[in-house]
């Protein structure tokens, strides 16, 4: 019989509390609503999911504090890095859930299965991130995943959306299926799916014995996350998908989503390259890295449409923390032989690296951190900006919407215009904070090229940053150009994250601090 | 002394192909020698199941069998959790018994939803 102490439960119990969250408001909807068509009497939903948000959060920041280890008999560890990404997840949810708030309201579409849905889909988050396990990690996997696409197609209106939830599921789909399959070559080359027996096993094993069992399973392991985080070349349905899907849930998607895939590709990759050398991570994650980086933002240069440029930014900024990913493999410089080789044996995540990795843990935390809170921010000004109307037109995200906002909405612009100078990577902000821990791991990590081609690919990112910036500051805006309908949920929300992405930009201390301390403290 | 024949063992399974192919005959043979006949249009379609068999597949039906089938997928994906747990009830104890109850709530709470919602109503 299975024994478990109630010391093994608590990794899940923010998303065991957003869940639970999630039923109530899904009960609400089924039994407390009297008026089926009116958004009027829905006004505690959103509260509701901010507050589960918050709890939620809360005791993921307790967790981060308590002692690595494995729970649940190896199927999940309870470290920092699943903490701290639940934490992230939570703000994110939290923030996302305010955004939609004043969003549906203005479509009449506000219904509690929308919230629910979005804190079922940050459980799956939180959960994907603190999995230990195969099978636990594609359930994982699944559950934000379907949660996603329910919502991309959730406002019904026109084509956009049924196509954007169309190819998102397709695409989704498929993915998923390859990542089962290399799961199940894994499984067959090592005789478990617990990602600390397999590291074990490849590691006993005479080399060369199963090692294109291993091989192939890595790699379509491999490209089933490099879909979920849209890296290129496995990014076609990024643009499309997150412009028809509502904007607050684009912004879930593009923070929450790819924080928690990112934590789950690190966990099972730093846990079975020492087993088979570092090389093929190294050269996977290289090759992605440089892709994505490159053709993010090409693709993001001549969009005029904003909704499309973020999109493509989020595909270049996960080329970023690609960069990070690689430097995790990366041959370490002035050491003989692979940088892996001087990995401590860990319980925790089969083999981590020794502490000389720790600031590249860091780094690319921060990053998910500064990104998630940036990338809120820009998808909510998109989401205050957009009006029913305009969705039919295409020219709903154009550009000339931005001209003249510093003085119809100042605030707004303020708030667009910290956002957009922290996607660029211009101090004061996170983005800044982020890029340059980020670019110094690699440079520490040996990968000069590649940060040489992170550096020169974000310095013409500005342009299209910037040039948001330039509309919004320096034209005027058209003739009888329609005003947005103002929410204060959007506008709390918005002050959010514009106050995060500028604090943490002038003061990352004590969350670098913190982050040092708790990779440390996993890496021991 | 009797050679060892790796195939003894097999003999259950070949029975019970043995009954299952005869079944396969002896069912349609039995039904058509013995069962009344009314033969009418509808009932002599190859599958009697609410849809015109032949012609374009591209028509639009109700999004009401889309709603029966994820239901059907739910609840029966519960009976085939719920098994295993049956079968090793004693051993799973009263951890077991909590899980299983967590996951019955949980299944519990949609089947309320989906009830008030009336997706289970067919017609409407």
């Amino acid at each position: 019989m299975p024994s478990f102490s109630i010391q093994d439960f608590m990794p899940i119990f923010p998303a065991a509390i957003l869940a639970v969250g999630a039923m109530a408001l899904l009960l609400s909807e089924a039994f407390l609503v009297s008026v089926p068509h009116a958004s009027a009497s829905r006004g505690y939903q959103a509260v509701i999911g901010v507050i589960t948000a918050a709890f939620a959060g809360t005791v993921a920041f307790h967790n981060a504090f308590e002692d690595p280890r494995v729970v649940l008999q190896g199927f999940a560890v309870l470290d920092p890095f699943s903490s701290f990404v639940t934490v992230v997840v939570a703000v994110t949810v939290g923030l996302a859930v305010l955004l939609s708030a004043g969003f549906l309201k203005h479509r009449n579409a506000e219904r509690g299965e929308f919230y629910a849905l979005m804190l079922f889909a940050a459980a799956g988050m939180s959960l994907l991130a603190l999995s230990a396990e195969f099978i636990t990690l594609f359930v994982n996997l699944e559950v934000l995943s379907v949660a996603t696409y329910a919502l991309t197609a959730y406002l019904r209106r026109g084509t956009r959306p049924a196509e954007a939830g169309f190819k998102y599921f397709i695409l989704g789909a498929f993915s998923g299926a390859l990542l089962l399959y290399g799961a199940a070559l894994l499984y067959g080359a090592t005789g478990t799916t617990k990602l600390a027996g397999m590291a074990e096993v490849l590691r006993a094993a005479s080399s060369g014995d199963k090692a294109w069992l291993v091989y192939c399973g890595m790699v379509l392991v491999a490209t089933g996350f490099a879909f979920k985080v849209a890296a290129v070349p496995f990014h076609m349905w990024t643009p499309d998908v997150y412009e028809g899907a509502p904007t607050p849930v684009t912004a879930l998607m593009s923070a929450g989503v790819k924080a928690a895939a990112f934590v789950a590709l690190i966990r099972v990759f730093v846990a079975l390259a020492p087993g088979l050398g570092p090389q093929v991570p190294f050269v996977l994650f290289g090759g992605l890295a440089l892709l994505t980086m490159v053709a993010g933002n090409l693709m993001a240069l001549p969009q005029r449409n904003v909704k499309r440029m973020l999109a493509y930014s989020s595909v270049a900024h996960a080329g970023y923390v690609l960069l990070g990913v690689t430097a995790l493999f990366a041959p370490a410089a002035g050491t003989e032989g692979h940088g892996m080789g001087v990995l401590s044996a860990s319980p925790l995540l089969g083999q981590v690296p020794a502490s000389a990795h720790a600031d590249i843990y860091k780094a690319i935390l921060f990053y998910l951190l500064g990104y998630a809170v940036t990338t809120i921010g820009s998808f909510g000004v998109l989401a205050a900006l957009e009006r029913r109307e305009d969705e039919t037109r295409g020219t709903t995200w154009d550009l000339d919407r931005f001209a003249g906002l510093a003085h119809s909405k100042p605030g707004w612009a303020i708030a667009m215009a910290a956002c957009m100078l922290s996607l660029g990577g211009i101090p004061p902000t996170v983005g800044f904070m982020g890029k340059l821990l980020v670019f110094r791991a690699a440079v520490d990590a040996g990968l000069l090229g590649l940060a040489i081609v992170g550096v020169l690919t974000s310095a013409a990112a500005a342009y299209y940053y910037l040039r948001v910036v330039v509309y919004m500051f320096m034209r005027n805006a058209a003739e009888g150009a329609a005003v947005p309908e103002r929410h204060w949920q959007t506008d709390v929300a918005l002050a959010v994250a514009t106050a995060g992405v500028i604090l943490l930009g002038i003061l990352p201390g004590p969350v670098t601090a913190w982050l040092t301390q708790a990779t440390m403290l996993a890496l021991r | 002394m009797e050679t060892y024949n790796p195939l003894t063992g097999y003999l259950p399974l070949a029975l019970v192909f043995l009954v299952a192919g005869g079944m396969a005959f002896a069912i349609p043979l039995i039904a058509s020698m013995l069962g009344p006949k009314s033969v009418n249009p509808i009932k002599s379609e190859t599958f009697e199941c609410g849809n015109v068999t032949i012609g374009s597949a591209r028509q639009r039906f109700a999004v009401k069998f889309y709603v029966v089938a994820l239901l059907f997928i739910v609840f029966d994906v519960e009976a085939v959790f719920l098994y295993p747990w049956a079968v090793n009830f004693k051993a799973l104890g009263w951890f077991g018994y909590t899980t299983m109850s967590l996951f019955a709530a949980t299944l519990i709470v949609a089947l309320a939803y989906v009830w008030k919602k009336g997706a289970l109503e067919w017609e409407s």
